[in-house]
């Protein structure tokens, strides 16, 4: 890519907020929120319990639609788009809560993650030709590249009710990524986390955006994010509170009262 | 094949295949020997009353087992394909066929209406909302005299008519084989067809939607349009299975498709095994055969439908396919997941 | 002419409604403690219906006496169904399978019923239902004034109930948030399970009080619970007040399109209104929508 080119895109934030708000009957979960996440950059979204942030997110992927302010990806308005087609634009999301299917197995939630990109004539649906043999073929090994990525090749047919929260929580990456998205949005993905799990997501998340996918990421953990984050916004009580690079953001005197004077290392 | 925990799969599928193809040719024989065996009217009709009880439970199991949909009013549909085929036959002359898909068409769109209730309500909402529909529908078709002749009923409905190649008389559909090879053979098709859908992304997309609708719309699944397609596709098979009924039994009455008949599908549906296809084949078969068997007790052998809904929800929510499991684990000739 | 008419109905209508919403109450508050809806509930008042049948003519007591009896009967029933099929499925977490479950137990009352009863409808008739009050042209039997007093005390005992009492709010507390209110020192199995017994005893009740208004037949639970499921929804599932609301318009729809239109009619009208309602505001009359939480 040329330098030129690099700056065109570089300049064009991939995904720009502006002015979101939402409410739920009187509380006002998020307040005038404003923001640019360039592409191939890890944005983390921070803030006490409450913030908004897990709102945010669910405005970002269109669970929620916003009771006013603007919201585009690559250019394109995003409000009263449903969920569903973001993620043909190339939004994908994982949940604070997860939210497999529990009764499949692995290999089969990260399957489920192909549906916007099939490419079989409506008739093979019903007679399985050549196509469609081939498609499934091309899925299955996509999606254990994918489980491989995330570091679940062993366990591609095990139930994913019966894994452990972590390894849960690496089936939800693969999943969302089996999407093949532009823009990545990760929920509170450390919550359950141990050390060594939390390494191995950090990991990967670094691997994600160096390979030319952005990242938006809600985060409670205040080490992972300031390792990881290229920039970081941080929200109290649904308003915008600072945003800046990590060191800025551990500085800030208004961050730190809102931590309730917590320690920032 | 590049990696050796999938390549472990693949004969596993090929031999599931091959299985399967072997199933389909059993069925196959077993229609066609069925009527042989059992020659006498009785049985036969029995055999006729089962294939399309075969066609309603698969067409629920879609809707509810694979959409997860709680369709409670599946009778609509049955009686909605029952009474626009004959209608259009019996009042404007229209040929058999050609009212055949008119009547499935109709139960189809029926389907498709009733989904937009789907689309926006969950769980109970909806389940109440199928069984107003299926009384609306009951009620329609008991109070519209002038249609439908209400309770007096629509009498002296002829098979369809016989196909005659070159002045041959392949199939004459008054003789009752000829008539349950025609049901069957069609359930057979369906079922197929279904099965197909089912092993498909499409199945995959629907059990998604079951499972969890917010994460499937996280994946790009677009819920309410596949329960539009669920719900068309599951009430277009009971409107043929509607079809079959009216011309088989010659005679129509509202009372048939009273929303106790939309228990009784969906009985076979739970007993046989909500989301499996082949269970709710068995389940239709055991509850159209149980009551016949059971004829010496009288009015208790409908208590049966209800014991056996309740018994296996509580004890084996996952019908005959679940004992079907458990047996086969038992006798070794599977592993367990 | 026509006023008189218009109020007579209003009156038939209230009566009806009132019975109504004994029924429908007993939905509503089951759905709104455990999320789910005993399928088998219409039964239930077929059931009491016929105990207080049985009660007059085979014990030879009172018609007053008998809807107590109905109650009993119907507050045991209503324990069964919660040790015997919630309770045990509770755990299992489906919020279908306990609703597909109490359709298998209302096919086998109905036609349990059907077998020891036969289908015959039974004449029940008490000596309240012949006389008769006229005032202004409208006629008003006993029956239907004793119906209204019971029906609307026992309403109001069941308000004051959920509004002012420990009990009562304990209850509406473990509708909200189960576990919560389980660390609160309310134990909400037998909240679910007195839950049970007060809304199949109305229901036992209002079969008893609606048996002489209806056909009775063991069928006969089944043209009211699809009223009461309606009910139950136009009013707002687990909502009190729009249940009382709802079931009062329902008995008045009822009572008018007999009058003005024809009594065929009234399942389709009612259920026409359910449909609206669900298309519309599925919430109910007297709700809010909430989003849900992801």
């Amino acid at each position: 890519m040329s330098t030129a080119a690099a700056t065109a895109m570089t300049t064009q934030p991939l995904l720009q907020a502006q002015g979101l708000h939402k409410n739920f009957g009187g509380v006002k979960a998020v307040s005038d929120i404003s923001f640019d996440v360039p592409a191939g950059s890890i944005f983390a979204v921070i803030g006490p319990n409450g913030a908004g942030k897990s709102t945010l997110l669910n405005l970002i992927s269109g669970v929620y639609q916003a009771n006013a302010g603007s919201l585009s990806f690559k250019g394109t308005d995003l409000s009263r788009m449903p969920a569903h087609r973001r993620v043909r634009l190339g939004i994908a999301r994982t949940f604070q809560k997860i939210r497999l299917f529990k009764q499949l197995s692995v290999l089969e939630n990260v399957i489920a993650g192909f549906h916007v990109h099939h490419s079989i004539p409506a008739w093979q649906y019903v007679v399985h030709g050549a196509v469609f043999a081939e498609d499934q073929r091309r899925c299955r090994e996509q999606a254990a590249k994918l489980l491989d990525f995330v570091g679940m090749s062993a366990r591609l047919h095990v139930q994913a009710g019966s894994l452990s929260y972590g390894e849960q929580r690496m089936l939800e990456l693969a999943r969302a990524l089996a999407t093949k998205p532009q823009l990545l949005l990760i929920d509170e993905p450390a919550a359950g986390l141990n050390a060594a799990e939390v390494d191995t997501l950090l990991d990967r998340i670094r691997s994600l955006r160096n390979g030319g996918t952005t990242v938006v990421l809600v985060e409670h953990n205040m080490d992972l994010v300031m390792n990881v984050a290229d920039r970081i916004m941080v929200m109290d009580y649904g308003r915008h509170l600072f945003e800046g690079v990590p060191a800025e953001v551990q500085k800030n005197p208004a961050v730190i009262a809102a931590y309730l004077g917590g320690e920032l290392s | 094949m590049s990696d050796p925990a999938l390549a472990q799969h693949l004969p596993g599928q090929r031999a599931a295949l091959r299985s399967r193809w072997l199933a389909y040719a059993l069925a196959i024989a077993v229609i066609i020997v069925l009527p042989l065996i059992f020659n006498d009217t009785y049985w036969r009709t029995n055999l006729t009353v089962c294939a399309i009880n075969v066609l309603l439970a698969i067409g629920l199991d879609f809707i509810l087992g694979y959409a997860g949909q709680l369709n409670l009013g599946h009778s609509a549909f049955y009686g909605l394909g029952a009474y626009v085929s004959t209608l259009l036959i019996v009042k404007l002359g229209i040929p058999f066929w050609v009212a055949f898909i008119a009547g499935v068409a109709f139960a189809g769109i029926a389907g498709t209406f009733l989904s937009l209730f789907a689309v926006r309500l969950r769980g109970h909402y909806l389940a109440i909302a199928s069984l107003g529909f299926a009384v609306i529908v009951h009620q329609i078709l008991l109070n519209w005299i002038s249609l439908t002749q209400g309770p007096l009923g629509i009498y002296g409905i002829a098979p369809p008519p016989a196909i005659v190649i070159g002045g041959v008389v392949i199939a004459d559909f008054r003789n009752l084989a000829a008539f349950f090879y025609l049901v069957a053979g069609f359930a057979f098709l369906s079922y197929m067809l279904l099965s197909q859908l089912v092993r498909s992304p499409i199945g995959e997309t629907l059990t998604a939607i079951r499972e969890d609708e917010v994460s499937a719309a996280s994946l790009g699944i677009n819920g309410a349009a596949w329960k539009v397609f669920a719900f068309g596709v599951g009430s277009a098979v009971a409107g043929a299975a509607g079809c079959f009924y009216a011309s088989f039994v010659g005679t129509l009455v509202p009372d048939a498709f009273f929303v106790s008949e939309a228990f009784t599908i969906l009985a076979m549906v739970i007993v046989g095994g909500m989301g499996t296809l082949i269970g709710p084949v068995f389940g239709a078969i055991l509850l159209t055969v149980l009551p016949e068997v059971l004829r010496g007790f009288g009015d208790l052998r409908l208590v049966v439908y209800g014991a056996a809904l309740t018994f296996v929800v509580l004890f084996m929510p996952g019908g005959l396919a679940q004992a079907a499991r458990v047996v086969a684990e038992k006798l070794g000739l599977r592993r367990s997941a | 002419m026509t006023t008189t008419i218009v109020l007579q109905q209003a009156i038939n209508g209230v009566v009806l409604g009132s019975l109504y919403v004994l029924v429908a109450l007993g939905l509503t508050l089951i759905y709104g403690v455990l999320v789910q809806i005993n399928f088998a509930h219409a039964d239930f008042v077929t059931l009491g219906a016929f105990a207080a049948y049985f009660f007059m003519h085979l014990v030879g007591g009172g018609y007053i006496l008998s809807i107590a009896v109905a109650f009993v009967v119907g507050a045991a029933l209503g324990w069964l169904i919660n040790a015997a099929i919630f309770t045990p499925l509770r755990h299992k977490g489906n919020e279908l399978l306990p609703l597909i479950a109490t359709i298998g137990v209302s096919v086998m009352m109905q036609n349990l019923m059907l077998a020891w009863f036969g289908p015959i409808p039974y004449a029940f008739e008490t000596q309240y239902s012949s006389e008769v009050i006229r005032f202004a042209g409208i006629f008003v039997s006993w029956q239907s004034v004793i119906i209204i007093i019971v029906s609307i005390l026992t309403i109001a005992l069941l308000y004051a109930f959920m509004k002012f009492t420990f009990l009562g709010k304990a209850l509406r507390a473990v509708a909200q948030d189960r576990e919560t209110a389980g660390l609160m020192g309310i134990n909400p199995n037998y909240l679910i399970m007195l839950t049970f017994v007060i809304a199949s005893a109305l229901a036992g009740m209002g079969g008893a009080m609606l048996a002489p208004v209806l056909v009775l037949t063991p069928f006969a639970g089944t043209s009211v619970i699809v009223k009461a499921f309606a009910i139950v929804i136009i009013g707002g599932f687990g909502n009190v007040e729009g249940t009382i609301l709802a079931g009062l318009i329902v008995g008045l729809i009822e009572s008018y399109t007999t009058q003005f239109l024809d009594p065929g009619l009234i399942d389709i009208v009612v259920f026409a209104l359910l449909l609206v309602m669900l298309a519309i505001k599925p919430t109910g009359l007297i709700s809010e929508r909430r989003e849900e939480n992801v």
